[in-house]
């Protein structure tokens, strides 16, 4: 296969994943897109420097990765998980327990066989829609391409528990508005 | 006593999040019993449990379209370019 050949069979393979690091890292699709559009011609024009036996994920990250950096070589480097106490203060009180109106409420009929019913599917999609988009890229980093914790960290340079905090808001975010528009509707 | 009582003693926050780590990376020993604990005391947060683990199951099942498209026209993108490169 020459360059071309092999570089389009990365694009297809990689570009959700370098797209939603590019975007958790800039927060700008549009200049997230810019990113990943540069590191696959980086990729091409360096084509030589590319060694088989290393993985072609882990060359195109690093590639990725250095984009970015130069994109905040000026900047400093934004934080994708906020401190934000509000978001927690919503759901519990100050001593950290559940606000009586935010208390989980018992679901009734929570099984998988809600996946074949597409209002509910369409409900959970809303729900999706309705966190903030870097949230949604990690459930979808996870979920979608089925990837390990770890390699989650690694990709998007966040520690673990940079991670199974975003995850923790997602998920009081997401149970909720299922809970409002589904189950206690 | 009341040193054992604080360090067994967990909020509902901090239960929640230990929920979710438990999910993707473990909990050490003493948070396994810290969580332990607070799940025999505390309906909500077993509840939570229970909805989260099925949030867990739904998700790995569920594709969200909007995504997916924009990722589809961004690989097409990309394509052309480096075909004209
Ligand atoms: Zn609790």
């Amino acid at each position: 296969m020459d360059s071309h050949a092999v570089i389009k069979t990365w694009v297809v393979s990689y570009t959700d994943g370098l797209y939603l690091r590019a975007c958790t890292a800039v927060s700008d699709k549009a200049i997230a897109e810019d990113l990943v559009q540069e590191t696959f011609i980086a990729a091409f024009q360096s084509f030589d420097k590319f060694r088989s036996e290393s993985s072609p994920q882990t060359w195109l990250f690093a590639i990725l990765n250095n984009k970015i950096n130069d994109h905040y070589r000026s900047k400093q480097k934004a934080s994708i998980v906020s401190k934000d106490t509000t978001f927690f203060g919503y759901f519990f009180d100050e001593h950290g327990h559940w606000r009586e109106s935010e208390c989980p409420k018992e679901w009734s009929d929570a099984d998988l066989h809600l996946l074949d019913n597409s209002e509910f599917k369409n409900t959970l999609q809303k729900c999706r829609g309705n966190l903030p988009g870097h949230w949604d890229m990690v459930l979808q980093l996870k979920y979608i391409d089925q990837r390990d914790g770890k390699e989650i960290c690694q990709d998007l340079n966040i520690s673990p528990s940079n991670f199974w905090q975003l995850m923790h808001r997602a998920k009081l975010q997401l149970r909720k508005c299922l809970e409002l528009h589904w189950f206690n509707k | 006593m009341k040193r054992l009582v604080n360090i067994l003693m967990l909020s509902c926050q901090k239960a929640t999040e230990l929920i979710e780590k438990e999910q993707y990376f473990g909990l050490s020993t003493l948070e396994k019993l810290r969580l332990r604990v607070h799940l025999t005391i505390c309906d909500f947060c077993t509840r939570y449990k229970q909805q989260s683990r099925f949030l867990h199951d739904v998700l790995g099942h569920h594709s969200h379209d909007h995504a997916t498209n924009v990722n589809e026209s961004l690989k097409e993108k990309i394509i052309n370019q480096i075909e004209n490169l």
